[in-house]
């Protein structure tokens, strides 16, 4: 429990960082990493019920979406704003690491393991993404 | 607004241009870029745009009621840089516009007054700091591992900096970024080894990820803009795998060290 809380303190942090980074207002700094906090609230969620990590991106990143869409009508400026910083910590990072230095290593089964799940994870929060905002056109759009 | 005097019509065409140009600068999406493109030249009077853009790229056709048409096209430089001080500034703007365009000599003034504002530099070091920090301690790095991802960031920053100065291309840059990166992450680690190496190293590898310029050539795929998607994966896929070279030379260097 103590693990997962600093795991999620530490979500907020990287999203803030990216955040300053992006050169995002200061009045956005908090929703903006608390995105990314929740996201991956999400993505440890749906782990736990589902412990499918392609159908667990997929979900912290549509929810994300839809976070960063309720700020934006909030807040009324553009979307992606917020949808950059709160997707950050889903990012694969540590796959992509993982690929490399067991690729350097020479085990070259776990590199290819390890390269699947992050091609994975960039699909899915792509699928993700995309899967909200097509829902989001179809209603705009009446059909 | 009718615009009738040749100047005023190719001030529009420049003036919308360049609101494409700032947007993809900014790391605005493609369907982001045309749709302003489109509604700000309704604003002002245009009867008809045909707009095309992708990432290196943006055509443009403007046409008047008189039946006079406009065309050209602007070669952008991508770096995939995000800012969002002026994306949101831009989006301001084309939205008032969109309401009650401003005289053509103000959009004018604007656009040079947010295409010439950059963000801070404390933006950059300050940032790219906490987010080291923050993704080595996600990823299971301890306080200290944070910290010294967050001090091999200043490193980052500073030559991310130098680096975008000269205008060398995105791969060479990130190869050489990633090289000493891993170099130098490897050396203090030897030095002290009772830091993780890998989470350091994870750490700063998210600042350098493409990951979000891949999930937006995705995303730019599935929702129509193919060619635009498929020219941003590409060049991500290249980046990644300039980024994965330079860290694995210093990984094997090291190895051989030790």
């Amino acid at each position: 429990m103590k693990q997962i809380l600093l795991q999620l303190l530490a979500a907020f942090c990287g999203s803030l960082g990216f955040s300053i980074l992006f050169g995002l207002r200061r009045r956005y700094w908090l929703p903006s990493s608390l995105g990314g906090l929740l996201a991956w609230a999400v993505y440890l969620l749906a782990d736990h019920f589902l412990g499918l990590s392609f159908l667990s991106n997929l979900a912290a990143a549509a929810f994300s979406v839809l976070y960063a869409e309720l700020l934006a009508h909030l807040l009324r400026c553009p979307a992606t704003l917020f949808i950059t910083p709160a997707i950050l910590p889903l990012v694969p990072g540590g796959e992509l690491y993982y690929t490399m230095s067991s690729a350097v290593s020479g085990e070259l089964a776990l590199a290819r393991a390890h390269g699947v799940a992050t091609l994975n994870a960039a699909l899915a929060i792509a699928a993700g993404i995309s899967l909200v905002l097509a829902v989001r056109e179809i209603h705009a759009r009446r059909l | 607004m009718d615009l009738k005097e040749n100047a005023q019509r190719s001030c529009l065409q420049n003036c919308l241009l360049d609101m494409g140009a700032l947007l993809l600068d900014c790391g605005a999406e493609i369907s982001r870029v045309e749709d302003t493109i489109r509604r700000l030249g309704r604003a002002y009077g245009a009867e008809r745009l045909d707009v095309f853009v992708i990432p290196s790229i943006i055509s443009l056709s403007v046409s008047f009621p008189d039946g006079e048409v406009l065309t050209e096209t602007r070669r952008i430089r991508s770096t995939g840089s995000t800012d969002f001080y002026r994306l949101e500034k831009l989006n301001a703007l084309s939205r008032g516009c969109c309401v009650e365009p401003l005289p053509l000599e103000e959009l004018r003034k604007r656009l040079d007054k947010i295409g010439s504002g950059k963000k801070p530099v404390w933006a950059v070091y300050v940032g790219n700091a906490i987010g080291a920090f923050g993704f080595a301690v996600f990823f299971g790095g301890n306080a200290l591992d944070g910290l010294t991802a967050a001090l091999f960031s200043l490193l980052i920053s500073f030559l991310q900096r130098r680096i975008g100065r000269t205008e060398l291309n995105p791969a060479a840059g990130n190869l050489i970024l990633s090289l000493l990166t891993g170099l130098g992450v490897g050396a203090v680690t030897m030095l002290l080894p009772t830091l993780n190496a890998d989470m350091i190293l994870i750490g700063d590898i998210m600042l350098l990820i493409p990951g979000l310029a891949m999930t937006n050539a995705i995303r730019n795929m599935l929702v129509g803009d193919t060619i635009s998607g498929v020219v941003r994966l590409a060049e991500t896929l290249i980046w990644a795998g300039a980024l994965a070279g330079g860290f694995m030379v210093s990984m094997l260097a090291l190895n051989y060290l030790r």
